[in-house]
């Protein structure tokens, strides 16, 4: 016994050591010469406006160089969960806004901007934007801009068709079946890492009941029926052609993305619900001009709520940086400097900060489908998205719940295996 | 004639000190990860905040855990249709390469590249289109009229466009099975031929029972690889359709990186360590006899 106790108090010891986290660099209110790291997702576009200001940044800082590390949406939260748990994560981050729920539950995951205020400026944002940031009363982020998913569409194909953008439900499903017998679909809907299958048919019964999905403070607002309607509604736009069904469309696509995919860049897939601030990488694989904002859909009524809103992205820095300071001062650039704003345009949404909105409204930058859909919104009875909903379990569990409906299993079962398995992975978060 | 002198010396340090750095790599990154994992699994932890001890609470949830159970299964499924088919593979494969014709060379490296290749992100791209709908395989199928063969959406069919990449990397194992039938004695097949004994008789009575400890140690690595599996399906098949290539490492992989759950991931890879040990040592035991007879 006594030959296994000893290399196990041993390890155990090891391991607790190895848990512990380093100490936090205090700021000290100057910039020192360093070398900082800077990670981002996103499409090529956003690389490109990203690459171009941080030059900008090399040339006006040659004593802070800035080193990139940037890649696409799949697989880039495993890559900075890695990062953070072995302590090697980026000086400066662009985070997601559930990763505030995930890596910083205590408000400790990452620093508390309200400490930096001597290099960044947050007098551009208002209190309402700020706070999407805040956790256990520290800011650990600032939002870049707000999005929320809007309907985009091929328009040579809805021309050819002589079909308009829809503008109720009802007019999605009819949509539906005209292209349905011309052998293409209106809109891509998926269970993969965007989750607008679930996205879409839970915004249709918020509509409805007025109720939400998933309430900010972690709790379950959907009832079991509630649950029941939502994969009800799915399997209606499946069953009329609005989406191809999830076995056809993995059959066409594969496992990659549907901006890469010939069913897209071909027409035979019409349409697609993306955030506003990603809605690039569609834009730049077809013609100039092809892809158009459509609007969003509502009642017979008229009633357009329930329609979802978030920060796009947001800003913070590693809880573990050595130069918090000069960390601050990038932010600040990235955020509030004019020729940047001008660089990154509305490559990461439509700017939360006044300044860097006022530098793009003066020069004429706020434009493309982005504005347009930001207008939109912007006229919406919008639901602030719960940081819950956009944690990869609950995507991973709505789903998997989607995908069973669409292989035609049971809807009642499939809804009440869902309801256990949301309110017992809520429980388990707090 | 001229006498060397040892450079290093020789004392009764000088063997530890020259095998020093592979002891301490192993220390380091074997035995100690080894020994924390395990410890890790008897702990909630979220690779951010300390961990909390909690016993065997994860391999308690694991016994309820459908998400396990069913990649553990789709695992066990994985592995037995794969191991015996890349074994007949690499063996027929073989047995056609060890013939004496001229540019076998040729054919004997081509066959050897796709295990150098391996399933990289470029041949993950690759196999993604072959068997898409209007992809190469379903153009073929069409020659013999199947059409619209739904690989990656049957249930059934999605394990197999994972079993056929790896089936297509049989370079490894077709080449120690190659040596080893380069040491299998020619007049063996001279005597049978003597006596009217066919090719098809002499692979069962000659070549079969002469590549019996080979074709274990190939059953044996086969295995372990197998119940292993995660880069092919993480990367062509996402698990998808319905969880029916989602396997034990990709649940690892998954409860580790996207869930925040090493504790749990831990768990789970300690319980896959031990049921490939007992895998392993049930193929031993049944094989046991027949390996230590003589042909």
């Amino acid at each position: 016994m006594k030959k296994f106790l000893v290399p196990f108090v041993c390890t155990l010891t090891l391991f607790s050591c190895s848990a512990e986290t380093t100490k936090k660099t205090p700021p000290d209110n100057r910039l020192d010469k360093c070398t900082l790291r800077f990670s981002w997702w996103g499409g090529d576009d956003r690389h490109n406006a990203t690459m171009k200001a941080i030059t900008l940044w090399n040339a006006r800082h040659p004593s802070i160089e800035i080193k990139a590390e940037y890649g696409g949406w799949d697989g880039w939260t495993e890559k900075i969960n890695t990062q953070i748990s072995g302590g090697s994560q980026p000086d400066i981050m662009q985070i997601n806004y559930d990763w505030l729920v995930t890596l910083s539950s205590d408000g400790q995951g990452f620093y508390n901007l309200n400490e930096l205020d001597h290099f960044l400026d947050l007098s551009g944002f208002s209190e309402d934007i700020l706070s999407f940031g805040m956790v256990n009363n520290h800011l650990n982020a600032v939002p870049v801009s707000l999005t929320g998913r809007g309907f985009f569409y091929n328009s040579e194909v809805f021309e050819r068709l002589g079909v308009s953008f829809p503008e109720t439900w009802d007019e999605l499903i009819e949509t539906g079946n005209i292209f349905y017998q011309n052998g293409c679909y209106p809109l891509d809907l998926d269970v993969q890492s965007g989750g607008t299958a679930w996205y879409l048919s839970v915004v249709y019964v918020q509509q409805k009941t007025g109720k939400n999905f998933i309430n900010m403070d972690g709790t379950l607002g959907f009832t079991i029926e509630d649950i029941e309607e939502v994969m009800e509604f799915y399997k209606l736009m499946e069953d009329n052609h609005v989406t191809r069904n999830v076995r056809t469309r993995i059959d066409e696509d594969g496992n990659g993305a549907l901006y890469q995919s010939p069913s897209f860049i071909d027409g035979n897939v019409a349409g697609v619900l993306e955030w506003n601030s990603a809605v690039g990488k569609y834009e730049s694989v077809l013609d100039k001009g092809v892809l158009k904002a459509g609007g969003y859909l509502s009642d017979e009524n008229g009633n357009n709520s329930g329609w979802f809103v978030k920060p796009s992205l947001m800003y913070a820095i590693s809880a573990e940086t050595k130069y918090p300071d000069e960390s601050a001062e990038f932010i600040n650039f990235l955020l509030n400097d004019d020729d940047c704003a001008e660089i990154l345009g509305t490559s990461r949404g439509i700017p939360a900060s006044r300044y860097a909105f006022e530098e793009l409204e003066k020069n004429g930058k706020l434009k493309g489908l982005t504005k347009e859909n930001s207008d939109m919104l912007g006229k919406l009875d919008t639901v602030t998205i719960s940081p819950y909903m956009e944690t990869t379990r609950m995507k991973e569990l709505c789903n998997s719940a989607i995908e069973k409906v669409s292989y035609g299993e049971n809807i009642s079962i499939t809804a009440q295996e869902l309801y256990n398995d949301i309110i017992e992975y809520l429980e388990s978060v707090e | 004639m001229k006498k060397y002198k040892n450079p290093v010396g020789v004392s009764r340090f000088t063997g530890l000190f020259l095998i020093s750095p592979f002891i301490i790599g192993s220390v380091l990154f074997i035995i100690y990860p080894f020994f924390c994992s395990f410890v890790t699994g008897m702990t909630k932890y979220d690779g951010i905040h300390p961990p909390e001890f909690i016993g065997l609470t994860n391999y308690k949830n694991m016994l309820q855990d459908k998400h396990f159970l069913k990649a553990l299964g789709v695992t066990f499924r994985y592995t037995i249709i794969f191991v015996p088919l890349k074994l007949m593979v690499s063996l027929l494969t073989a047995v056609l390469l060890s013939a004496n014709i001229k540019g076998m060379g040729f054919f004997r490296t081509a066959f050897y590249v796709p295990s150098i290749l391996g399933s990289n992100l470029a041949v993950a791209i690759m196999w993604q289109y072959l068997f898409t709908r209007g992809g190469l395989v379903n153009q073929f199928l069409e020659i013999f009229g199947i059409s619209g063969v739904s690989w990656y959406g049957d249930q059934k069919l999605s394990l197999f466009i994972i079993i056929l990449l790896r089936l297509w990397e049989f370079g490894s194992t077709m080449i120690i099975f190659l040596t080893s039938l380069k040491e299998i004695p020619r007049e063996y097949y001279e005597a049978s031929k003597v006596d009217g004994c066919s090719s098809f008789r002499a692979f069962f009575s000659i070549t079969l029972p002469l590549l019996k400890n080979t074709l274990f140690v190939n059953a044996v690595l086969q295995t372990i690889s197998a119940l292993q599996e995660f880069s092919a399906p993480y990367m062509i098949t996402g698990g998808n359709p319905m969880k029916s290539t989602y396997t034990v490492g990709m649940l690892i992989y998954d409860e580790m990186f996207s869930y925040h759950n090493a504790g749990y991931a831990n768990a789970v890879s300690w319980v896959l360590f031990v049921v490939t040990s007992v895998v392993v040592c049930i193929m031993f035991r049944i094989t046991g006899r027949i390996r230590k007879e003589l042909p």
